[in-house]
């Protein structure tokens, strides 16, 4: 079993890898002719860049969008961030302290996640405002619903041979995949992980750019007609 | 149709139009949908198919059939000609107000999207309304969109006594919506300018040709340099310093796209009319004495507000008007409400159009306003036919037609 997950392992992440190429080849060769549309450069001073960051970290524009989507979506991506820096133990030895120091956060938001796709999926279809979700944003949630529970369950309730499992996910990153024998819910774990990878949406990427884009547009406004 | 037309139209890079930033821009939606709620179209619609993450989907899925991965080594997919046309609608349905850009969760800026998903669809001749498609030849033929002769631009409302200054470093472009189908609105304009007494200039009729907005807006953007380079010329012939002009629209491609297609920046400062009146007003240039006790509400033209930040200047003027009342639309300034004039979609999908213009005038009714003040020829010609036959009625003004009457009164 554990050999061919680690194929997967290495397919997914090279079908991954081409797909984020490619996305960036074609932005790359978008054309130049109306570069200049966005052509009144703010000098990004500290305050400019400032407030970008506070943008992307609070996800400002979802919370002047909707409340409870706000607070769904700040939990559900701070606690998939803490979440995936939690499980880099698996992946360094030895372990960052930085890593270490994380895992009491990690443990507490190995509990939000799945709470929040809970609270989100719940605004998704019971709110008549925001009952609106596609297909793939369905999937996606589900995956991390199933996933985040399967890895609580892995945590507390069925609890599994740790140092099996780091010398699985080490093996994977150095090449050189070890043993993993009667682990099946860990299995089914990391093959939902592998699916998610596939399908990952790439707004992941361009989302926080535009976000800080659209906080220099935001500041550059007045210089159209004003501070000029 | 030929095969080959069919397969021009649908085969081909879809990318060719879209700066590298408007290619992440597709990336970034995250199909949220919180836009819906304050699109105007799906206010008048309900219908999710013309939606922004709906023309980003589909777009995305051009892009991806292709030019996508699977595409470049597998056979490239083939689009269904009737999802193209299914998306050239969508996208001409839009007013391009920008609401959607201005509450979008990751903050794409639509207003500058739409243009040149447009411009893609324009290039495929995948647009056959004639009455955006003849407009190049009638801004050729002519100088205006509407095909109206340049000799008429002028004469029919620029009031008599008003002195135009052959050279001047002021100078004032009344523009083509104005000019021909809103000239209540630009006759205000010059008689305030007049009233306020710094001598201006105005282009000679047939060189006072259009802008270039509505061309811009409906993704055809060949003849943009030429027009841009035309008037951008003749203004500093007469050595013009400062250029006003009271169109939301010509203000904002002034000052966002001409110095992209003159190539530098321009030679002289774009002030639309408010902010050169509140100017005026402060350095005690004119005075408003006449008293007016009325409740106004004020419309934001979506390409002065959102497009280019003109909000305080036209609530500051009306303020200073003795006993007026200021009310406000529940969406104002940055987040105002389209009254459907814009994107072109007065000229192509009318119903809509009124339906929104007719929106406008219900809420400023329920306000209890006594008076409609708009700023934008567009929403003045929309809003007043939207009126005709509608059971609500509110009378509708022109900011400066408003104030040029307060200042007559004043000096009677």
């Amino acid at each position: 079993m554990y050999q061919l997950l680690a194929v997967a392992a290495y397919i997914v992440y090279t079908v991954f890898s081409l797909r984020l190429l490619w996305h960036f080849l074609i932005w790359v060769r978008a054309s130049h002719a109306n570069r200049g549309v966005f052509r009144f450069k703010l000098s990004t001073s500290f305050n400019t860049v400032l407030l970008m960051a506070i943008d992307l970290i609070s996800f400002r524009r979802v919370m002047i969008a909707s409340g409870p989507l706000w607070v769904g979506s700040l939990i559900f991506h701070l606690s998939f961030l803490l979440v995936s820096l939690g499980h880099l133990r698996y992946f360094t030895d030895p372990v960052p302290a930085c890593i270490q120091d994380l895992q009491p956060l990690g443990l507490i938001a190995g509990y939000l996640l799945p709470a929040s796709v809970i609270w989100l999926l719940s605004i998704r279809t019971l709110s008549v405002k925001h009952r609106y979700l596609t297909w793939h944003n369905y999937l996606i949630l589900g995956l991390v619903l199933c996933i985040s529970t399967g890895g609580l369950l892995l945590r507390t309730v069925f609890r599994t041979d740790l140092v099996a499992i780091k010398s699985f996910a080490y093996g994977l990153l150095t090449l050189q995949p070890a043993l993993l024998q009667d682990a099946y819910l860990f299995a089914l774990h990391f093959a939902l992980v592998l699916i998610l990878v596939l399908i990952l949406p790439s707004h992941i990427f361009s989302a926080p750019l535009i976000i800080m884009e659209a906080r220099r547009r935001e500041q550059e406004l007045r210089m159209v007609m004003h501070d000029r | 149709m030929t095969a080959d037309k069919t397969e021009d139209q649908t085969a081909g890079s879809f990318t060719e139009n879209l700066s590298m930033l408007q290619m992440i821009e597709l990336d970034a939606c995250t199909q949220c949908r919180e836009c819906l709620n304050v699109c105007p179209v799906q206010e008048v619609t309900g219908n999710p198919a013309v939606s922004p993450p709906e023309k980003i989907r589909m777009f995305r899925e051009f892009i991806k059939a292709t030019a996508g991965l699977k595409s470049r080594f597998l056979k490239p997919k083939e689009i269904d000609r009737k999802l193209l046309e299914d998306f050239t609608k969508a996208v001409f349905e839009c007013t391009t107000c920008g609401a959607c850009g201005k509450h979008c969760t990751v903050g794409i800026f639509t207003q500058r999207l739409w243009p040149f998903l447009r411009k893609e669809m324009i290039s495929r001749g995948l647009v056959d309304f004639k009455i955006l498609t003849d407009m190049p030849e009638a801004i050729r033929n002519t100088g205006n969109p509407y095909n109206l002769p340049a000799e008429d631009r002028y004469h029919p409302w620029l009031p008599a006594g008003i002195t135009i200054a052959e050279q001047s470093e002021l100078a004032y472009y009344a523009g083509c919506t104005g000019a021909y189908t809103a000239q209540p609105m630009v006759k205000g304009d010059v008689s305030v300018l007049n009233a306020i007494g710094d001598p201006f200039t105005m282009l000679k009729e047939e060189d006072e040709v259009c802008c270039g907005f509505p061309l811009f807006i409906s993704g055809q953007h060949d003849m943009l340099e030429d027009l841009t380079r035309r008037l951008v010329t003749s203004y500093q012939a007469k050595g013009v310093k400062t250029l006003i002009c009271s169109c939301p629209c010509c203000v904002n491609i002034m000052t966002r796209e001409w110095p992209v297609f003159y190539g530098k920046e321009l030679p002289f400062r774009i002030m639309h009319i408010t902010q050169f009146v509140l100017n005026a007003l402060k350095q005690g240039k004119i005075r408003i004495t006449a008293g007016l006790k009325t409740r106004l509400i004020y419309h934001d033209p979506c390409y002065l507000s959102r497009g280019v930040g003109v909000i305080e200047e036209p609530r500051e003027i009306l303020r200073s008007i003795p006993g007026v009342q200021l009310l406000e639309f529940e969406r104002h300034g940055l987040n105002s409400r389209c009254c459907g004039a814009g994107g072109a979609v007065r000229k192509v999908y009318h119903e809509n159009a009124m339906a929104m213009g007719r929106l406008a005038i219900d809420e400023a009714v329920a306000k209890k306003a006594d008076r409609l003040v708009l700023s934008c020829p567009a929403c003045y010609g929309k809003v007043n036919e939207a009126m005709v036959g509608h059971d609500k009625q509110i009378p509708i003004v022109d900011i400066m037609e408003l104030i040029a009457g307060l200042l007559e009164r004043k000096q009677i």
